[in-house]
């Protein structure tokens, strides 16, 4: 602590000395005609300072096309946009790089226009061979990425043209007339071609390793707030403020506030917390046990945390459906949707709230996340802890209690079967355990076994040799996207995937439903759809749904322009700004 | 004595090659691979995983991919990490030396705490001072290095006197040389304490016990009667014939250099090799793996080859003609 005060007017002298030199070299960049304001930014901000934030992993690459985790996420985020982007708060789409579109009557064709005289973060104009190239990119052989399989359509990919230097146009296959989600499936990231077009040149697997964690920072260029400065494994990632950024604050003033982004990495939660306290890094995502606690630190501390709303992330028990995993009497049972509804009533969410997220859940009643403000449906009466009405429910279809306490099926097999999780996540293990207790009191026999994480996966999703598993899946706010996981055709679809027919009415029905937001071009029809999938899940339960855990964010007082978002957002980065007498 | 060196290198090649394939082998039993994650994502289909799988050379039967990489790692070039795409070999390198500047660090610490304390709670057996150093000792022994890692920060954390974790600050770059070798020794009190406490009561006790072994042997007593000073006949006799056992322990030490102390360097956030094997044995970044474990068995086998000069070098008697 000492010696970071005695250092602090040094490196503050040196980052100014760097940013004069830098501006004053190549003089201030000109303004673009036609910038985005910020218009959910409370606050003008003030220049300079540092905000620090920390990840558990270091990032495992910085090339935003093959970006599959969170912490490679945080980096490129900060550096590279995509055509549209969607608003934290609303989760609304809204234009980025692309200023305005136009999308023709029958819905196939649209048209996005760029924003003018936009640049690089190395003053090279983005024209829409840059799109065109990032477009390429992702269907390239080899490259992996997970934007391919948004921008195909029922196996048909998305037909591209250039039209002039900010003018791009798309075709939606035929097989798949208007696409509802296209905004959605459109915020693909915009990488440079005069950095990149040499490895993809190169072919896929050379593309996928380009800009990779041990690329040096003159390669990486992006139009984000911020430029990608330094990265030293297992420590942080420095970045530093891009002064040719499109987007203004409501004065016109160019964004972003703040001179350097860090994000440090930390090796486990708990040190997050302890540096956090500790001032040494600014924000901090608290777990819902911690809520209370942090609370009475507010003052002593200099932050403020946030009651945020429910995370999209949905933790489920879901019971295997698929003849070539589980034989009956097992199937039978798990294919009975009365059997599966029983069990939905007879697990006490209310307990594994307070003594698992402290108070700090909400009831789940289907798919979608009650902080899912767009699509959650509100009608739904999450199914109430009732062990009469679950043997109720059990004994209408057949299955009955011995004298001995345990329970049986119409053909007298005793109800056992074995539920895992990913051993070593707490959460879950504490749900298992709880679950286990509840559908012993219906006679039950359950077998709880955590294991690890790769071998459950394998089961999942390869052997299919399981009977029962609590696990979670992250979700997005615009919900068709999980196609993979609800059409019954899907590989994730857990319970039976793979099927050439839909199985059940239902899944027929959801399948129905799931085209139908693809294609869907109206908000108000699409939420309607959504309104009725939730209904048909709750209804069938593939899954059994667990609390929706609440988002506590903390946030250290002297970061400025502090607005609650989605799933605990607590701003963005090119609007914030540091309030107090500045850090290095 | 060259022969005896070249003799010993040469057996590390059939060695090393048994190594890889029981480690090949053995990571494959374990169920699941390295696209677990991927798998979950509901916006990623199956072909998709499919295809990345190729790409990563997983399809392919076991023996054709233990072959491939064995004949790259012939070529010293020892494949790409499945999670950062980037070579193995500069992976490893980000955090070698890392890692060798705290168990350095920690060696010595430990070496010049554990070997004079032993010496003189031997030479002052049952004395007070020898049974507070056996109290403290079990202490080392017993106490878990990311227990006492954890307490440490948990005091630096209540103190504000030295930072929670990590190897540098965050202004380290602008820092000049001497500011940055005195930020990072700040860094490496806690873990170096820690990891060198642990060794040291370890290695007290055995300097201890074969320091008074020696000192019980008739030869000291006939330097004793002859009238020889308490302190030659300590350390020009007992204790240069009690270090023996001591630099074979010095091998092993130099052998577990880089695994050392991978539990501490996940506790304490210190960017060593230990957090990045765990992570990549979680994983199954197979070849992140592979690397790592030849890495040890090649330390290993040349910290016992060491120690083995060092006890010829020491000990007349030892000879490898």
């Amino acid at each position: 602590m000492r010696s970071r005060i005695t250092t602090l007017p040094l490196v503050g002298t040196l980052v100014f000395v760097l940013l004069v030199s830098m501006t004053g070299a190549q003089g201030q960049p000109p303004p673009l005609p036609n910038p985005k304001v910020a218009a959910e930014a409370p606050e003008i901000g003030k220049y300079g300072g540092t905000y620090i934030i920390s990840q558990i992993s270091d990032p495992r690459t910085f090339n935003p096309i093959v970006v599959q985790d969170t912490a490679s996420g945080a980096v490129t985020n900060a550096f590279s946009d995509g055509l549209v982007e969607q608003n934290y708060i609303t989760g609304e789409i809204e234009p980025a790089l692309a200023e305005s579109w136009t999308v023709s009557p029958d819905g196939r064709t649209w048209v996005f226009t760029l924003r003018d005289k936009l640049v690089w973060s190395d003053g090279q104009p983005v024209t829409t061979d840059d799109v065109v190239f990032s477009l390429e990119a992702i269907f390239t052989q080899g490259v992996d990425t997970s934007f391919r399989d948004l921008l195909t359509f029922k196996g048909e990919r998305v037909q591209w043209r250039k039209l002039d230097a900010r003018r791009i146009q798309f075709q939606t296959p035929r097989s798949q007339p208007p696409i509802g989600l296209f905004l959605r499936f459109i915020g693909f990231p915009v990488v440079p071609k005069h950095k990149l077009a040499d490895a993809l040149a190169k072919g896929g697997a050379e593309f996928t390793r380009s800009w990779g964690v041990n690329a040096s920072a003159r390669e990486i260029v992006g139009t984000g707030p911020f430029t990608f400065q330094s990265f030293t494994p297992g420590q942080r990632v420095i970045m530093l403020r891009n002064s040719r950024y499109w987007k203004v604050d409501k004065n016109g003033q160019r964004l972003p506030y703040l001179t350097r982004f860090v994000i440090q990495t930390v090796p486990n939660q708990d040190a997050a917390r302890l540096q956090f306290l500790s001032r040494q890094i600014d924000a901090y995502g608290a777990r819902p046990r911690e809520f209370a606690e942090l609370k009475r630190q507010e003052q002593a501390g200099n932050f403020t945390i946030y009651d945020g709303p429910e995370t999209f992330t949905r933790e489920f028990l879901v019971l295997n459906q698929n003849p070539a995993g589980v034989k009956p009497p097992k199937l039978t049972w798990f294919q009975d949707a009365r059997f599966r509804r029983a069990i939905a009533q007879a697990i006490d969410q209310n307990t594994i709230i307070q003594q698992v997220y402290a108070g700090r859940a909400t009831v789940p009643t289907s798919d979608i996340s009650v902080g899912n403000k767009l699509l959650y449906n509100p009608n739904l009466r999450p199914y109430q802890y009732n062990i009469e009405r679950a043997q109720q429910l059990l004994a209408e279809a057949g299955y009955r209690k011995g004298p001995d306490g345990l329970l049986r099926d119409s053909q007298g097999n005793v109800v056992e079967f074995t539920m895992a999780t990913n051993a070593g996540n707490q959460d879950r293990e504490a749900i298992g355990n709880l679950v286990r207790q509840d559908l012993t009191k219906l006679g039950m026999r359950v077998t709880f076994a955590p294991e690890s994480f790769p071998s459950l996966v394998g089961k999942l999703t390869g052997t299919y040799n399981w009977e029962a598993i609590i696990i979670g899946f992250t979700g997005g706010i615009e919900h068709g996207t999980a196609r993979n996981l609800w059409l019954s055709s899907g590989d994730l679809h857990m319970w039976n995937p793979k099927q050439a027919q839909p199985a059940t009415q239902w899944e027929a029905q959801v399948d129905q439903i799931f085209e139908q937001i693809a294609t869907e071009v109206d908000a108000a029809k699409r939420k309607q759809l959504y309104w009725r999938f939730q209904e048909i899940v709750f209804e069938n339960l593939p899954m059994i749904y667990f609390p929706y855990v609440k988002t506590q964010p903390a946030l250290r007082n002297t970061i400025g322009n502090v607005k609650l978002g989605l799933q605990g957002a607590t701003g963005v980065l090119e609007t914030r700004y540091y309030k107090g007498a500045f850090r290095p | 004595m060259f022969s005896y060196i070249a003799r010993r290198l040469l057996n590390l090649v059939p060695l090393l090659i048994g190594v890889s394939l029981m480690s090949f082998f053995v990571i494959q039993l374990s169920p699941g691979d390295f696209l677990a994650e991927i798998r979950l994502n509901p916006v990623v289909s199956g072909d998709t995983v499919e295809q990345m799988r190729r790409n990563l050379g997983l399809d392919q039967p076991l023996h054709i991919q233990y072959v491939k990489w064995l004949w790259s790692v012939l070529r010293l070039d020892f494949g790409y990490s499945f999670a950062y795409q980037v070579p193995v070999g500069w992976l490893i390198g980000t955090r070698l030396l890392n890692t060798l500047i705290l168990n350095v660090a920690a060696l010595i610490l430990a070496w010049l705490v554990a070997i004079p304390i032993g010496i003189r709670a031997a030479t002052r057996q049952y004395s007070v001072s020898d049974n507070a150093f056996s109290m403290v000792a079990y202490l080392g022994i017993s106490t878990p290095t990311f227990f006492s890692g954890l307490l440490l920060l948990y005091l630096a954390f209540k103190t504000g006197w030295l930072p929670i974790g990590g190897m540098t600050s965050l202004d380290y770059d602008f820092l000049p040389a001497t500011g940055k070798i005195l930020d990072v020794a700040r860094h490496l009190i806690i873990p170096a304490a820690v990891l060198g406490f642990g060794a040291s009561a370890g290695l007290m006790r055995q300097m201890r016990g074969n320091l008074l072994e020696v000192l019980r042997q008739d030869y000291v007593r006939t330097a004793k009667a002859k009238g020889l000073a308490e302190r030659p006949v300590v350390y020009k006799h007992a204790v240069r014939n009690a270090i023996n056992p001591l630099i074979t322990l010095f091998g092993f030490e130099i052998g577990a250099l880089l695994s050392g102390s991978a539990i501490l360097e996940n506790v304490v956030g210190w960017p060593g090799l230990g957090q990045l094997i765990l992570d990549s044995v979680i994983r199954k970044d197979l070849y992140v793996v592979m690397a790592s474990l030849m890495l040890g068995s090649v330390t290993l086998v040349l910290g016992n080859l060491i120690a083995d000069l060092l006890l010829a070098l020491v000990d007349p008697r030892i000879r490898y003609d």
